[in-house]
């Protein structure tokens, strides 16, 4: 019972790690195409955003400088305003990975892998992004990723947004949203969705622990949140995840649903979310200090060959997270620092009783700060400094039997390091970043983290990436 | 001295082509009294929604980047936003901001958007770089014949206030001011007068007159 319950463990674990190698990377030329502003109007550099790139995604991406294609009543009433070419863009990532040392080969062979992997692409985007509709608008990614070999929806964000005007000329923004990835929505680049490394490697190692608000649902779940912004600098948003998973059938009307127990880590009803934030401006300066949380109750379920019942005790995780953005735009010099802070506290019901996770409660505690300068736009340095600490759990960070590099000795999450990117960009839609990442710490150890003598430097990724978006 | 007496021609020159210029501005004005109901109120909805987040609340712009709005001359605002619809202003922000921002407004709406900011209070100046208000002064008010400038005040007004013909610059951020004064210097901006006047501006000069205007006060 124990083996199959470890390998459902390792199963999950495996497709969280498949949704954190997915690399996040958004900037979208059919956003300049549509509103006839150049980049710069909206991104310091892409993807990260300015005041005006905020506000536009808050009045839900409808801001628009096309020719329309309308229809009207007689009482002038609109019934069609769409654009005369549709909001399209298209990015690529062609990238060069180079590992610090080779990983053991997988199936028990006694060689090891290759060092460097090349991703051509590593990842092709298709984004219909800008208005749908007056008050209406859109972004939609649909990614072929070479890790899969197939095409899959990404990042997807729905909105309708309103302006409320109030006394004195003052403004507030509300809106609903639909999306599929929390903190998606936001607006700010120092949450999860949005926030540091922009582009990453996807043939790197992954350490084992992240929060269920810091990616791990990514396209897995969809959300529906009601928000407001009163003034342009007070920020709230409420609203609630509820799973919805990307290929996957029931096994017995091989339809897409309903979920049942051969599914892994489904919401159990809704899962609430919520976010606040302040921004403050004066002269060249911008600030936002926010918070942000969800409480997501999962059934841990099963693999088809292992299913579990979605019902019983769930697996509680509730995420608090504080966060804070500084952005400096001069004329030649732009900085700008990102931080977030992300607590998780697990109460581990549904795992503990099936002897998956060694404790009844766990926590996660994740930190980032990163700091980018840009001279003009076009050359830039960003470093980050990351680090995840947590309880000790040997059925959810075990051990392994044989070399593995997903594996953790000391059954510890912890993981440390820094990110150091350089970049180049001769136009404002072309970057060619060189990163290395170091790791301090990985699963909990640094110089033989897996028991088998692997070094946390070992899985130092070295990344030469060509994104262009167009 | 032949040659002081050829840049004094010089400034005769522009002098006499602004008054021309002038005149043409000042054959289309906006009057609050011309602007209609419903394009005042679609034009307060454009100006709280979408231009705050550049050019601040009722145009009192926070970044140096924008102009300050507020209190700018309404015939003024209303022949920018017809250049940047025709696309005739060419200044690097005038194509990556503008161009895109005035391509779906009707004339109307471009009256109640110029009505709008001329209708709301000036800024207060704000006083940067002490060392340069002296010159700055002595470059508006009696410019400098020896390097060909003109007295700004000339028709920008001895407050800076502007007049019918001519834009506000009192209170305007000094970075915006020296972005535009580069901008006529190279005919990015193409405003015959105002390359000539530019042009004898040196980098020093530039930032004088700039921190003398922004802190210039209604």
């Amino acid at each position: 019972m124990f083996k199959i319950q470890r390998s459902r463990i390792a199963a999950a674990l495996a497709t969280m790690l498949m949704f954190l190698l997915v690399p996040k990377a958004h900037a979208v030329p059919s956003f300049a195409r549509q509103t006839g502003m150049a980049c710069e109007a909206c991104h310091t550099v892409f993807p990260e955003l300015t005041h005006f790139g905020r506000m536009f995604k808050a009045n839900g991406y409808t801001l628009d400088n096309l020719k329309q294609v309308r229809d009207i009543t007689t009482e002038r009433e609109n019934m069609l305003v769409l654009a005369t070419l549709a909001p399209l863009s298209v990015m690529i990532q062609v990238s060069q990975t180079w590992l610090d040392r080779p990983l053991p080969d997988g199936g028990g062979s006694t060689g090891h892998s290759q060092t460097s992997t090349t991703g051509f692409p590593q990842q092709l985007s298709l984004f219909y992004a800008g208005k749908v509709a007056p008050h209406l608008g859109a972004m939609i990614q649909a990614s072929y990723d070479n890790a899969s070999g197939s095409i899959g929806i990404d990042n997807t964000d729905l909105r309708f947004a309103n302006l409320l005007l109030l006394p004195n000329d003052r403004g507030l923004i509300y809106g609903i949203d639909a999306n599929n990835n929390p903190t998606v929505q936001d607006l700010w680049n120092s949450t999860p969705a949005w926030g540091f490394p922009y582009a990453a490697s996807n043939a790197g190692v992954s350490p084992l622990a992240a929060t269920q608000i810091d990616g791990t649902l990514a396209q897995d779940v969809a959300g529906l949140s009601f928000y407001a912004m009163w003034n342009e600098s007070l920020y709230a948003e409420i609203g609630a995840y509820h799973s919805a998973k990307q290929g996957i059938t029931n096994p017995i009307t091989g339809a897409a649903g309903p979920l049942d127990g051969s599914v892994s880590n489904v919401i159990s009803g809704a899962a609430p979310y919520a976010r606040i934030a302040y921004e403050h401006q004066w002269r060249r300066h911008d600030v936002e200090i926010g918070a942000y949380g969800a409480d997501f109750k999962l059934y841990p379920g099963g693999g088809s060959s292992s299913p579990v019942p979605l019902s019983g005790p769930v697996n509680q995780f509730r995420d608090v997270a504080e966060d804070l953005q500084y952005q400096f735009i001069g004329v030649q010099h732009l900085f700008s620092l990102q931080a977030t802070h992300i607590h998780e506290s697990a109460q581990l019901d549904a795992s503990f009783d099936a002897g998956v996770s060694s404790n009844p409660n766990d926590t996660i505690d994740t930190t980032r700060i990163t700091g980018s300068y840009y001279y003009r736009r076009k050359i830039g340095v960003t470093v980050s400094h990351f680090s995840t600490t947590g309880s000790a759990d040997s059925g959810l960070y075990p051990s392994g039997p044989q070399p593995g590099v997903i594996t953790s000795a000391d059954s510890s999450p912890d993981t440390r390091g820094w990110i150091a990117e350089f970049n180049f960009l001769p136009w404002l839609n072309t970057k060619f970043s060189l990163q290395y990442s170091l790791y301090d710490r990985f699963n909990g150890g640094g110089t033989d983290y897996d028991g088998f003598g692997r070094k946390a430097s070992s899985n130092d990724t070295t990344y030469l990436l060509v994104w262009l978006t167009f | 001295m032949a040659y002081v007496l050829i840049k004094a021609s010089k400034l005769m020159r522009y002098l006499l082509l602004a008054v021309l210029t002038g005149t043409v501005f000042s054959v289309s004005s906006v009057h609050a009294a011309n602007v209609d109901l419903e394009s005042r109120i679609a034009a307060e909805r454009i100006a709280v929604g979408t231009c705050a987040a550049c050019h601040g609340w009722k145009g009192r712009s926070i970044a140096p980047k924008f102009p300050v709005l507020a209190g700018q001359r309404a015939n003024y605002l209303l022949s920018q936003l017809r250049a940047f619809k025709a696309q005739t202003r060419g200044d690097p922000d005038a194509l990556g901001y503008m161009w895109g921002m005035a391509a779906p407004l009707d004339a109307s709406t471009m009256a109640a958007l110029a009505d709008y900011y001329s209708r709301q209070t000036a800024l207060a100046g704000v006083r940067e770089d002490p060392a340069l208000l002296a010159r700055g002064a002595q470059i508006y008010q009696q410019g400098d014949s020896a390097e060909g400038i003109p007295p700004c005040a000339a028709c920008h007004g001895m407050g800076a206030a502007g007049t019918d013909m001519y834009p506000r610059l009192a209170g305007q951020h000094i970075e915006y001011l020296m972005k535009q004064l580069r901008s006529f210097q190279t005919n990015l901006r193409d405003v015959a007068i105002m390359h000539g006047v530019a042009q004898g501006l040196n980098e020093h000069d530039m930032r004088a007159v700039a921190a003398y205007l922004q802190g210039l006060g209604p």
